[in-house]
């Protein structure tokens, strides 16, 4: 072997094993990133009795705004991050937890409830999303504990042949597309919904600015 | 050997190389991480003296409100990065603490006590979160003493109780530990998400059922 040749290996090694680290990386994430997601969205209770024994009305909003911007921030980027699960590349090559979308898809679902319905004053809407966010930590928790992270356990090698995306790539794209079609009908509603939310707000700020512009109508003098 | 099998023996190299790096990285932090724990949580009088001495109002509520968040979330960090316990294959091939699960499920059961009953104001729910503290450290740091850090050292009897203490040297035990720690969580996250739902979020069961009431 050339110099060259080897030069070319550490380099193709490099690039490749780059990338795979980073995609197995995430993979490694996302558990923590999903418990952090449940336990700041169950904690919910717990942040309310806190919130209620501050003396002050700053130190209460302080407090709320920090627990909801890092509950939202986390199930956002958590989501962001599940987006590996619909790479097809990834999804046949690398052992990802084979309902890994459909978690994903479920994350979605309750971010979609969290965005059109009122989760934080809606006791129905915030029911909602628990049960969705549930479902999907089950969805992944289950394939990435009993089947990725458990290759070496000969007496888990059938649960670990069904749930890796990689050792049944068929079901696993299956899952992948459906998933994907449900991820895009939810988006494309929610873009919908936005767009109509904002024409609305728009139209009602327009008539209320030509409303100030026009001059009242003169009142005749008797 | 050709470029290509090179190539592959750098790919595997890097990755299992790299993810042994993070779960080592992860193992040195999670004892500093129990530490602050124990540290916050036994110096709560020493918090509650200090704000007595306040004379804003303002302060008192802040300094509260940091000591709260910085706590619990230690504790939820704490749970997070304990979650390589759980996989089988990590545990099997990492030198990590033999009771390191079931310390997990004591630092999430103190969180489950935190979400259903109110261990700041309420003396038995501080006690038992006490309690959980001290057995779910017990259960860390004594196998990570004497058996991942001390394991090098120990000699006759000890060697065995050290090797033993240690999860890649007791594969067997470490990954049935494992099982008995996830079914734990399972349970435990099972109960917190039913509560949620029959609270609704809300503060407390009463109440939500008070709010319905009213409207």
């Amino acid at each position: 072997m050339k110099p060259d040749d080897i030069a070319n290996a550490i380099t193709q090694a490099l690039i490749q094993g780059g990338s795979q680290w980073m995609i197995s990386t995430i993979v490694a994430f996302l558990p923590a990133l999903w418990t952090m997601t449940l336990m700041l969205h169950l904690g919910r209770p717990y942040v309310l009795r806190t919130l209620r024994r501050c003396g002050l009305r700053l130190g209460a909003d302080v407090w709320w705004m920090s627990y909801l911007l890092m509950r939202d921030a986390v199930l956002l980027i958590t989501f962001a991050l599940s987006w590996i699960f619909f790479s097809p590349n990834i999804v046949a090559n690398a052992a990802l937890p084979i309902t890994g979308p459909l978690a994903a898809l479920c994350l979605l679902i309750a971010l979609a409830v969290k965005l059109s319905r009122r989760v934080d004053d809606d006791v129905t809407a915030y029911r909602v999303a628990t049960v969705f966010l549930v479902l999907g930590a089950t969805l992944y928790y289950g394939p990435q504990v009993f089947a990725i992270e458990a290759a070496s356990q000969t007496y888990l090698s059938g649960f670990g042949q069904i749930f890796t995306s990689n050792s049944d790539v068929g079901v696993a794209l299956a899952i992948m597309w459906v998933s994907l079609v449900g991820v895009a009908i939810i988006a494309g509603w929610l873009f919908v919904r936005v767009s109509i939310n904002a024409n609305r707000t728009m139209q009602r700020r327009h008539a209320a600015s030509q409303a100030r512009r026009t001059p009242p109508e003169a009142v005749p003098v008797p | 050997m050709s470029v290509q099998d090179l190539t592959n023996a750098i790919i595997s190299g890097i990755n299992a190389g790299g993810e042994q790096f993070l779960e080592g990285t992860l193992a040195a932090a999670l004892p500093v991480i129990w530490l602050a724990i124990l540290g916050l949580h036994l110096g709560r009088p020493y918090i509650l003296d200090m704000i007595d001495r306040f004379t804003l109002r303002l302060g008192a509520d802040l300094l509260w409100l940091v000591y709260i968040a910085l706590r619990d979330l230690l504790i939820v960090s704490g749970v997070v990065m304990s979650f390589m316990f759980f996989f089988p294959d990590v545990v099997t091939t990492d030198q990590l603490p033999l009771t390191g699960a079931l310390a997990a499920a004591a630092l999430f059961g103190v969180l489950l006590v935190k979400l259903m009953g109110d261990p700041d104001h309420d003396l038995n729910d501080f006690r038992l979160v006490t309690v959980l503290l001290a057995v779910g450290a017990a259960l860390y740091f004594i196998p990570y003493v004497v058996g991942v850090q001390g394991n090098a050292i120990a000699a006759g009897a000890m060697a065995n109780i050290s090797n033993f203490l240690v999860t890649s040297s007791n594969p067997n035990w470490a990954v049935g530990i494992g099982y008995v720690a996830t079914a734990l969580f399972a349970i435990m996250g099972a109960v917190a998400a039913v509560y949620v739902v029959r609270t609704g979020g809300r503060a407390e069961i009463q109440e939500s059922a008070s709010t319905r009431k009213g409207a």
